[in-house]
């Protein structure tokens, strides 16, 4: 079939997924214990205090009459307000949005740059020190938590050399890259850590394969052997890789926002399931969830171009 | 084969070629960046010249200054607002009659310049400064007064209503004037008048916000905020910051009659990670830091270019105790026994917990509420004395001591510290103390419906009076007792009877009185008073943090 309307086909599998997802997190989170008024009032609130709101919010309907009334809303383009700042949660989460997404991908496209050179060197000096020191460094890197690996960066490249601010976002595009260099190494290095194993070892196997052997039997140079032949063909697991991760990415993105201090949906979908802001955590459950769905889609539109025996069915 | 393409390094280069391209990389993206906020550098080992000496001369007019602030603020309306996030940012844009002194201690005058109680205390006349301005240019009539203290007293119009219950009406008088009508006598106006749902707001532009409900104006207010105070809200991106412009209109002068605020701006940049603020601090990029963490608190303020302040506060910490003879799940409660409770507080070494968890920044408590608290009275309190103790846990019978269980928030370093030494001290005396971490919005839950034994506890006053704290941990009415159940008939009467008191000597009585009731039932076991920790550069001046948690930024400036 085309790409048009296999592209289609994926969007109307994905409104059944979401549906799902939708149902599950509104019941869930509504079974936490805790509940927005007690997290907006704190521990002063009185009984009256308590009841009013929830009343205002609809809360003391039955469960399964909340869900109808969210999903009529929803038909009508109404997500809500949100509890706990009372604008409109679209609002909240369209100016916070764009962000996370710059910072997830310029994570992703970080490590693709730091694991791609990387595993071209490991794998084409397999077993020297080299290739050794490369993958000790990932190990290790793996092994570090985000969080630890964040604020490492922050005093060493931040506050005791300079080289970068501390934090924040920046107002534009060139800031943007600027402020987010190193939220974007912190939480692309552990992605760039699994692409560059996976890389290398992709690149090994290609290395033997008969149609490389053939292609430097036609006389070709090294670089178009290693580029067009090797490099496309190992990729291709690679892209895969790079594709599935992006929910990782996405989680990531919740500690280094916090830590690096960026106004990204990352942390408000922390601090809304703290704050028990119903509105905002279904909203955002189902921005991630387009975000996530985009990012297989245009993985497979990757992946059936890299490799055209792949065909779209 | 083993050779890479045409490039000309080779082997062994790696790693300083790697460092090298980093270096790069911040070169370009810096040039990438250049036209706006460049940070300026100063790492925490350099000293700047001008910073460490910067003398408290003359105040200089102009700057911005930038305030790291650990959340942002959540609704900001006077009067429905629900958080301290909203409370200690609302004094910046509206101004109330009367204000908080500095000390915590009284009361004097903000936008009324003066007001008089009639004799029989039941009318309060307050008169306006001459030729005070909204934010805009209109002036603040006695309509705009009558109609914001209406708005705050109304009991539909969010929680703080109850500052201003003993008013039975607002009344206009002239074109400068403004009386209270009283149900009965009110000790506690004066401070009331100063508390923030008390903020003077323009009546006309706020009803002609769109929406039907009091709350949907509010809310729509909110992004065009015309108020009465030093600054205007220029710009709010919320969780990332939020920008105040001075108000070319505010009354307010100094000494010397130099125009307030003298900052142009205020900055506030929301920074959850309490490393990353510091960090930010250290390098420059801010002016200052609020919640800095007690157990950086001497290494900051070791750094010559930092000041590292402990303002005083009301906020008081103490572990809230289950009072009622059985708990939720039908088993009996120990702590219903006062001597099992005084026990406790005898088995707890405060000055051990003031090092360990407040890394010395701490005060041991003298009553429940906090020393800045107008009316506080010191009481004898319970000393460390394990064998005490011991006697009054055995006299109770619980000579082989007990299992307790308290609900603390989980990843919070100071319960965690707190919960653990304690856990310790209670050990000599018999008692096993189980930590049960739970996240802050179920523990709140569970706590609401009686559904604990013991919880951590902060507090800070709103009101510069002490009939809040009061209602809230010793009436029952309230809230329970902070929901410990505890309960006492002459106690209950002396508030009532300190509530219409107007005599600040007897009033000073009857709370002298309560505080003696309380500490002697050991309804909670005291622990220490902290302080507001934060940070600033060193040529920041004039910044304060009041005991109620207001910041002050009317009379900051930057030195040169």
């Amino acid at each position: 079939m085309n790409r048009w309307n296999y592209i289609l086909m994926r969007l109307l599998q994905a409104f059944f997924t979401f549906f799902i997802i939708m149902f599950l997190v509104f019941m869930l989170i509504r079974l936490l214990p805790g509940d927005p008024a007690s997290a907006i009032l704190g521990d002063r609130a009185t009984e009256a205090d308590v009841a009013r709101i929830n009343a205002k919010l609809g809360l003391d309907k039955p469960l399964p009459e909340q869900f109808a009334i969210f999903v009529g809303n929803f038909f009508h383009g109404e997500l809500g307000d949100s509890i706990s700042f009372k604008i409109p949660v679209m609002r909240l989460i369209w100016q916070r949005v764009p962000v996370t997404i710059f910072l997830a991908t310029y994570a992703a496209v970080l490590a693709v740059l730091i694991a791609v050179p990387l595993a071209f060197v490991a794998a084409l000096r397999r077993g020297s020190a080299v290739d050794n020191a490369i993958r000790a460094v990932f190990q290790v890197g793996l092994s570090l938590p985000t969080f630890f690996v964040g604020l490492v960066l922050l005093t060493v490249l931040g506050a005791q050399l300079g080289l970068f601010p501390i934090g924040g976002y920046g107002t534009t595009f060139g800031q943007h890259l600027y402020y987010l260099f190193l939220p974007a190494l912190t939480l692309g290095f552990n992605l760039a850590a699994v692409l560059m194993r996976n890389l290398r070892a992709a690149i090994i196997e290609v290395l033997t394969a008969e149609y490389v052997d053939f292609a430097r039997a036609k006389g070709l140079r090294n670089r178009v052997v290693l580029s067009k032949h090797v490099l496309r063909n190992a990729l291709i697991s690679t892209v895969t890789l790079l594709g599935l991760n992006v929910g990782a990415l996405l989680g990531g993105a919740v500690i280094t926002e916090t830590v690096f201090a960026i106004p990204g949906v990352g942390r408000l979908m922390v601090e809304a399931i703290y704050g028990r802001d119903y509105a905002v955590i279904q909203a955002l459950t189902l921005t991630f969830a387009i975000m996530v769905f985009a990012a297989f889609l245009i993985t497979d539109l990757v992946y059936a171009q890299l490799d055209p025996r792949v065909e779209m069915a | 084969m083993n050779q890479l393409c045409s490039s000309t390094e080779r082997r062994g280069t790696r790693l300083s070629t790697l460092l090298g391209l980093i270096v790069l990389v911040a070169l370009l993206l810096q040039a990438c960046a250049a036209p706006a906020a460049a940070p300026t550098q100063s790492g925490a080992a350099v000293a700047t010249e001008s910073a460490a000496a910067a003398p408290a001369g003359a105040p200089v007019s102009g700057g911005t200054l930038r305030y790291g602030r650990y959340a942002d603020s959540l609704f900001l309306d006077p009067v429905l607002n629900d958080a301290n996030l909203d409370i200690w940012v609302l004094n910046s844009l509206y101004d109330t009659l009367l204000q908080s002194t500095l000390d915590g201690q009284g009361i004097e005058p903000m936008l009324a310049e003066k007001y008089e109680m009639s004799a029989d205390g039941l009318a309060m006349t307050l008169t306006l400064r001459p030729e005070i301005k909204f934010a805009d240019g209109s002036p603040i009539t006695p309509d705009d007064v009558k109609w914001s203290l209406d708005r705050a007293r109304n009991p539909d119009n969010g929680i703080w209503t109850f500052s201003l219950e003993s008013v039975d009406s607002v009344e206009t008088l002239g074109d400068n004037q403004v009386v209270l009508k009283l149900k009965r006598p009110d000790p506690a106006l004066p401070a009331a008048l100063a508390m923030f749902n008390s903020a003077i707001m323009p009546q006309k532009l706020f009803e002609a916000m769109p929406g039907a409900t009091d709350e949907e104006k509010a809310t729509a207010f909110q992004e065009k905020i015309v108020g009465s105070g030093p600054f205007m809200l220029k710009e709010w991106q919320r969780g990332n910051f939020m920008l105040l412009e001075r108000n070319p209109y505010y009354w307010a002068k100094d000494e010397n009659g130099m125009q307030l605020p003298y900052l142009d701006a205020v900055r506030f940049e929301i920074i959850p990670e309490d490393a990353t603020r510091i960090l930010k601090l250290q390098g420059g990029e801010i002016d200052g830091a609020e919640f800095i963490p007690l157990s950086r608190a001497a290494e900051l303020k070791a750094d010559p270019n930092l000041k590292m302040e402990l303002f005083p506060s009301t906020k008081v910490n103490s572990i809230l105790v289950n009072n009622r003879s059985t708990l939720t799940d039908g088993s009996a409660n120990p702590l219903s026994d006062v001597r099992v409770r005084q026990a406790l507080n005898h088995a707890t070494d405060k000055d051990a917990l003031i090092q360990v968890v407040t890394y010395g920044a701490g005060t041991p408590e003298g009553s429940f509420m906090s020393a800045s608290t107008p009316l506080y009275a010191a009481q004898a309190m319970y000393p460390y004395d394990v064998e005490k103790a011991k006697t009054l846990l055995k006299d109770a019978g619980f000579e082989q001591g007990f299992d307790v269980s308290v609900l603390a928030i989980a990843g919070s370093a100071d319960d965690s510290a707190l919960l653990t030494a304690l856990q310790q001290m209670w050990a000599a005396v018999g008692v096993n103390l189980k930590i049960e971490l739970v996240d802050a919005a179920t523990r709140t839950a569970r706590y609401r419906a009686n559904d604990f034994q013991m919880r951590t506890s902060a507090w800070t006053n709103d009101i510069n009076d002490p009939s809040q704290i009061t209602s809230y941990f010793a009436i029952f009415k309230t809230v329970e007792s902070l929901h410990t159940g505890f309960q006492d008939a002459e106690l209950e009467q002396l508030f009532d009877d300190s509530q219409k008191e107007l005599d600040p000597a007897k009033r000073a009585e009857q709370y002298k009185r309560i505080q003696e009731i309380y500490a002697a039932a050991a309804p909670i076991i005291f622990l220490y008073e902290t302080p507001y920790p934060v940070a600033l550069r060193s040529n920041v001046n004039g910044f304060y943090q009041i005991p109620l948690g207001q910041n002050l930024f009317s009379k900051a400036y930057l030195a040169k």
